[in-house]
């Protein structure tokens, strides 16, 4: 059997309640004041990311993301390096107690330049582990946001797939050992109901893989995905689900395609509540038997910045130990 | 009251550098609660004065005591703590509550905050609470398990501090519930919540919410057991008044007309233009006009500002009313 690889899903929490934790709120709290410039702020934003991989590394993850320290929300940090989209009000991130501003198509959506390429640079330099780059992807950013320029919301999503695919191919161009793109508006959720085009969705997939000689793996969050339709078939080497808001995803589990990697969500990412790892470790154990000539990757349902930092961290120790439980013992 | 337009605040406004230096000394002990209080005291007549003068009808303390509207209450519940610095937004952070036991009020949370803030005005002063649904939307849940048994038991506790505002003398008391719109399959439990708050109080009732998709809840949340809902509207752009030609709002609507979230100051006009809007689909008896949402976020002069010209727009609306240059729906 593969080693089962510990990793993080998305953003990790900015700050922390301990001293010197709030420096990058701190921060911005002077930008805004034109007590320091954006150079001083990027410092303090590069600082922060350096100690957050240092924290996940010490958690015991196999594999980081760079916590999405300098990210305003997951749409505002991606879409206003796009060329075509404003930035405009406060909108709620599915049902939870965060907000985005919704990104408004006003002409072409356009590729200018590398996104992430320097992020992904300056976190593996400051990181012992392979660090995945972390994309939220062209579905999630269509349905959320809004355009006055598209036809509809299909077009708008495979604009967006098309200037991402010329942003994956720049990852991919770094050579990490995966790529990451995130489309939690798939996923079955009652509670906000978003329309879901399962159609435009495998559409604008294929569109942003188009060419991408890399490991890209798709992450389906705040919900279910075990409805869509040939969701496995898509051309991810990986597909990750959130096994806790989406608990029909074991059917998925239980019969998974050989060669497909399986990102298992299993530790909630969002209630402060601390699973047990022995329960943990029996679900770990339980996909391992589905996972054949591929990778399985143990993960929170979803990023962690919905909880204060310490219980993130205790979240990620929790992923650790029931991922490595086959190695060393559920009480290692 | 036949005039209708009544102007009102959504009910947190921005504190005062003074005071947000006290809170800061109190919380390293430099200062003693007492102390703080009496500072937060100078700060609730400041912002009633204000209010006063420029002409508000219905007024707000401004919660110059409260922290954050879910903190506040778990910080006085028995059965809840707080947690560490969770980030809602942009730069905007705050300290996310935990039930860790089973809920209990040992004492009246808000009573004497609102007796003080009444006794400075001849003008009714909002009792301001946070509904269960929202209070438990906003927490982590380390016991109860059930969102349903943690929201009900809530529910309970906010119904003995509503019911004890009346007593105090409240005529107007908000229950706000910006979180109701949030998971379209727990609209119900909302509502039964709403409804054990609420029942039999003689008080003009109130909810807020905001930053929801109103799109899907509306007219289902006429259903809350409350005489009065307040919408954002400034923000979203007014689209959910085409709803109202379909389903008439049937209750009485606190309508927002600015931008909470924007340092610039909204002209006359646009507010003005805002208000005629609803009139075109609203009894101006049934409107109250207000801001999008609470005004702490923003300085207190841009607060004031923005509080002035929606006072300012009123009056001219109401003016055009009364020469019927303006008209009104038919009755």
């Amino acid at each position: 059997m593969e080693p089962v690889i510990a990793t993080a899903v998305s953003h990790y929490p900015k700050v922390g309640d301990a001293p010197g934790q709030q420096r990058l709120r701190q921060s911005i709290a002077r930008l805004d004041r034109g007590e320091i410039d954006t150079r001083q702020l990027d410092g303090v934003a590069d600082e922060v990311t350096a100690e957050v991989l240092q924290e996940q590394e010490a958690a015991g993850l196999d594999l980081v993301t760079d916590g999405q320290i300098r990210w305003q929300d997951p749409l505002t940090y991606i879409c206003s390096r796009l060329e075509g989209f404003q930035i405009t009000g406060l909108l709620r991130w599915f049902e939870s107690n965060t907000y985005y501003r919704q990104p408004v198509a006003t002409g072409p959506i356009g590729w200018r330049e590398p996104i992430l390429v320097r992020d992904l640079r300056f976190a593996r330099e400051n990181c012992s582990r392979p660090v995945k780059p972390v994309l939220t992807g062209p579905y999630t950013i269509a349905t959320l946001s809004q355009t006055s320029h598209h036809g509809d919301r299909r077009e708008l999503a495979l604009a967006v797939a098309q200037a991402l695919n010329r942003e994956l191919k720049a990852l991919a161009a770094e050579h990490p050992t995966w790529i990451q793109v995130d489309e939690p508006a798939i996923a079955e959720n009652p509670s906000v109901q978003y329309p879901r085009d399962f159609e435009t969705f495998s559409e604008a997939m294929h569109v942003l893989l188009d060419g991408v000689d890399s490991n890209v793996s798709l992450y389906v969050y705040h919900g279910a995905a075990a409805d869509v339709p040939r969701l496995l078939e898509l051309p991810f080497a990986l597909v990750g689900l959130d096994l806790v808001q989406g608990a029909a995803g074991w059917r998925l589990v239980d019969t998974w395609p050989r060669g497909k990697g399986l990102g298992l969500g299993i530790v909630d990412a969002r209630n402060v509540k601390m699973e047990s790892v022995e329960q943990l470790a029996d679900q770990v154990k339980r996909a391992a038997a589905s996972v054949e000539g591929a990778e399985l990757h143990v993960s929170p349902s979803c990023g962690l910045e919905f909880l204060p930092r310490d219980a993130a961290r205790a979240k990620l120790e929790l992923v650790a130990r029931a991922a490595h439980a086959e190695e060393v013992g559920v009480d290692g | 009251m036949a005039e209708g337009l009544l102007t009102t605040s959504v009910g947190s406004l921005p504190k005062p550098d003074y005071l947000v230096s006290a809170r800061g000394r109190q919380a390293r002990g430099e200062i003693s609660q007492a102390e703080l209080d009496e500072v937060s005291r100078r700060a609730t007549q400041e912002w009633i004065r204000f209010q006063e003068e420029i002409g508000m009808d219905v007024l707000v303390d401004g919660e110059m005591y409260r922290g954050d509207m879910v903190a506040y209450f778990a910080e006085h519940l028995d059965g809840m703590s707080i947690s560490g610095l969770v980030r809602s937004y942009g730069n905007r952070y705050y300290k996310k509550p935990i039930a860790d036991g089973d809920i209990r009020r040992p004492h009246q949370i808000t009573v004497d905050w609102w007796e003080f803030a009444q006794s400075l005005t001849e003008r009714p002063v909002k009792g301001m609470l946070t509904g269960p649904y929202t209070i438990c939307d906003w927490s982590f849940d380390n016991h109860f398990g059930s969102r349903r048994e943690f929201v009900m038991a809530l529910a309970e506790v906010v119904r003995d501090e509503a019911r004890d505002l009346e007593r105090a003398g409240a005529r107007y008391i908000q229950i706000d519930e910006p979180a109701v719109s949030t998971r379209l399959d727990e609209l119900d439990l909302a509502i039964e919540a709403m409804g054990v708050v609420t029942e039999g109080l003689r008080a003009h009732t109130i909810t807020h919410m905001c930053y929801g998709r109103f799109d899907l809840v509306y007219p289902k949340l006429l259903e809350l057991p409350v005489d009065q809902v307040d919408l954002e509207l400034a923000n979203s752009g007014l689209e959910l008044l085409e709803k109202f030609r379909e389903h008439p709002f049937t209750k009485a609507i606190g309508f927002g007309v600015v931008d909470v979230h924007s340092h610039r100051i909204e002209s006359v006009e646009e507010v003005k233009a805002n208000i005629r809007r609803a009139l075109d689909y609203l009894k101006p008896e049934q409107v109250f006009v207000d801001p999008d949402c609470g005004l702490k976020t923003r300085t207190v002069d841009e607060a004031k500002q923005k509080l002035h010209v929606i006072q300012r727009a009123r009056d001219e609306v109401r003016a055009e009313l009364a020469s019927g240059r303006l008209a009104r729906i038919p009755s």
